[in-house]
């Protein structure tokens, strides 16, 4: 189970490099495309996108309109019930469609000279800005149907536009690094699962079981060795070391039908009673297990070496017994 | 140890994901727009506050062209033309205004239009304003204000899958004994007449009974010969209730005419509206105009519309 886990991690991981590494090097360090300047050929006040043009969110978005000989223009963002009630009425060119990088299609739409107010004015804009021969607007697109308007300020016009557009994802060039790290991360964590996994298997196909502390018991593991004419050793399983055992056993049982004759035990030799070997008995096998010497002190303090048929005369004293005294 | 380690890791990459905004297309590309948000309903009343409480201050109603409009700003400067004829002061300023309640419709054009509750303790009663943007130039203005008794309770207000409340067409009557405009029209002429046909459809509620009261009052006079009008402006702003009924705000035009016989003379206690704007009274004939804003309460069903309350005022007057 964690094994497909860590595979599914890893992969995740893979994938999550692959998307960071791609949105890192596509976007570039500034984290968005950029095309322009576009020259808008119009002679009229207003530029701008019919409501479903702009249909993503999310998005951060730069658009810089730029006049000649410093003509004042605003450019401005907006929520589409919003733009179209402020230039429905007045003669405008409208944006039909627009697809990336920069393919539009435009119609002129009549109406009114003018505008009904000021665009500086307006407090609904989501991002707007003005300037003397050029102005832009930076924002991320919010999940609102909008519109973006370029217009000409005062008695001017449009005549010479030029527009910039950039779009990208704020701060995308560092996400796209944060995600190959994350990736990585998710790569080395699958593997670290995938080992785990394998070495709990290994643990229990040798019955090695965790206690519930989970502390681990070891035990000794036994490796059956089998050793040939040449004295080479070959591990073996056990099974296979039960098989060998008993047909050895069984050879030895084939090669001895009949008990060797045995022997005539030898007659055995007295043991000196002195306690000390003889040279001869050293030669005869006939090493006592343990000479026992059995002495008598007296009142002087004096050791008097004495026969097992005396000791009977004397109360024993034990060198144990002593001791604890 | 590996476990922990896991689960951290997991929301570590749960959260550096959450945190990239992924851009996408949108599936839905309706024209819509929530009228106002929490932020743009603060800077909406606190610049109401701010140009009502100077117009008090100057016991000026021009400042307040600035933040009403229609019926509630003429009802407004009625009153403050009373106030200036009769050299007293305006009752309390609008900075102890405490927005209580706030329901917000999203519309696919112009206008847009925001209800809010705001408790008035100088009166000790509940507005339940109305304020409109009829463009994207014009600014908003506040253009109903019905008031109601603080104990008094307002339907719950359905809401859509946006959460934006939803709004009835005037002249949607589905789910209701009648349609927002059709309970306006039946309500002003129950108002008029008591015994119209329409009457039948009608709560009679205190509204009713007070305003027929003072007509009965003014008819009784003697050399005089008193007609009452009402009528009912176009409806143009109503909620939608849970119950499946309707919040409606209805503007009606009262209009109070004296035909007077000779010799006779109409006048009006001191210190009235109707003294401020005819201040040496009717002998020959003279009309009396009025607005009142009721809030109107059409339930689901087959019960019948009631006024949850009213705002109104003398905004004219012409007689000799």
């Amino acid at each position: 189970m964690r094994t497909k886990l860590g595979w599914a991690v890893t992969v995740l991981g893979a994938l999550c490099c692959v998307l960071g590494l791609a949105l890192a090097v596509v976007l570039g360090p500034d984290s968005r495309f950029r095309t322009g300047p576009h020259e808008v050929d119009t002679d009229g006040t207003v530029v701008v996108t019919a409501p479903k043009v702009i249909s993503w969110k999310g998005l951060q978005v730069e658009v810089l309109a730029e006049l000649p000989v410093n003509k004042p223009v605003f450019v401005g963002i907006g929520n589409s019930v919003d733009v179209q009630n402020y230039v429905g009425d007045v003669e405008r060119l409208e944006v039909t469609s627009f697809s990336t990088p920069w393919k539009v299609k435009t119609r002129e739409v009549s109406g009114k000279e003018g505008l009904p107010g000021a665009p500086t004015a307006l407090d609904w804009w989501i991002a707007d800005s003005a300037g003397l021969g050029g102005a832009s607007v930076s924002t991320r697109l919010p999940d609102q149907t909008v519109s973006a308007a370029i217009v000409a300020v005062g008695a001017t016009n449009l005549t010479g536009l030029k527009v910039s557009f950039a779009y990208g994802i704020e701060g995308g060039f560092a996400k796209g690094i944060a995600l190959v790290l994350v990736g990585a991360g998710g790569i080395w964590g699958g593997r670290l699962m995938r080992t785990y996994d394998a070495d709990e298997d290994d643990a229990e196909d040798t019955g090695d079981e965790s206690v519930d502390d989970g502390e681990v018991v070891e035990v000794e593991e036994i490796v059956y060795v089998y050793v040939d004419e040449d004295g080479v050793e070959h591990e073996i399983s056990e099974e296979e070391a039960a098989a060998l055992e008993a047909a050895e056993q069984h050879d030895e049982a084939e090669a001895d039908p009949e008990p060797e004759p045995e022997p005539e035990p030898a007659p055995e030799r007295p043991i000196a009673t002195t306690g000390v070997l003889t040279a001869a008995d050293i030669v005869a096998g006939a090493v006592p297990e343990e000479a026992v010497t059995y002495v008598y002190v007296d009142e002087d303090g004096v050791e008097h070496e004495i026969s097992p048929e005396e000791l009977e005369h004397f109360e024993p004293a034990d060198d144990d017994e002593e001791d604890q005294s | 140890m590996r476990r922990r380690l896991l689960v951290v890791s997991l929301a570590v990459v749960a959260l550096l994901l959450s945190a990239c905004a992924v851009p996408g297309e949108r599936d839905d590309l309706t024209l819509r727009k929530k009228a106002a948000d929490a932020g743009e309903v603060d800077a909406i009343f606190d610049r109401y506050r701010e140009v009502r409480d100077a117009a008090i201050d100057l016991l000026d109603p021009k400042p307040l062209s600035t933040v009403e409009t229609g019926a509630v700003l003429a009802i407004d400067s009625g009153s403050f033309e009373v106030s200036q004829r009769l050299s007293t002061t305006q009752r309390g300023l609008s900075r102890g205004l405490v927005v209580t309640h706030v329901e917000t419709p999203a519309f696919s054009k112009y206008p847009l239009w925001f209800l809010a509750t705001a408790y008035d303790p100088s009166a000790k009663v509940n507005r339940v304003q109305i304020f409109e943007r009829e463009s994207a130039v014009d600014p908003w203005l506040l253009v109903d204000a019905p008031q109601t008794l603080p104990e008094a309770t307002l339907p719950e207000i359905r809401h859509g899958a946006h959460g934006a409340a939803l709004v009835v067409k005037p002249d949607d009557g589905a789910g209701m004994s009648m349609s927002p405009q059709d309970a306006a029209n039946a309500y002003a002429e129950v108002l008029a007449d008591p015994t119209s046909a329409a009457s039948g459809g009608i709560e009679q509620d205190d509204f009713i009974r007070q305003m027929r009261k003072a007509a009965e009052t003014n008819g009784s006079l003697k050399g005089v010969t008193f007609t009452q009008t009402w009528a009912a402006e176009d409806v143009r702003h109503v909620l939608r209730t849970d119950d499946g009924g309707a919040l409606v705000f209805v503007t009606l035009l009262r209009q109070d005419t004296y035909d007077v016989d000779d010799g006779v003379t109409v006048t009006w206690p001191a210190g009235s509206p109707q003294q401020a704007f005819l201040a040496s009274g009717i002998s020959t004939s003279g009309k009396l105009r009025y607005y009142h804003q009721v809030l109107l309460y059409v339930p689901g069903g087959d019960k019948k519309p009631r006024a949850l309350g009213q705002y109104g005022g003398v905004v004219g007057a012409d007689g000799v």
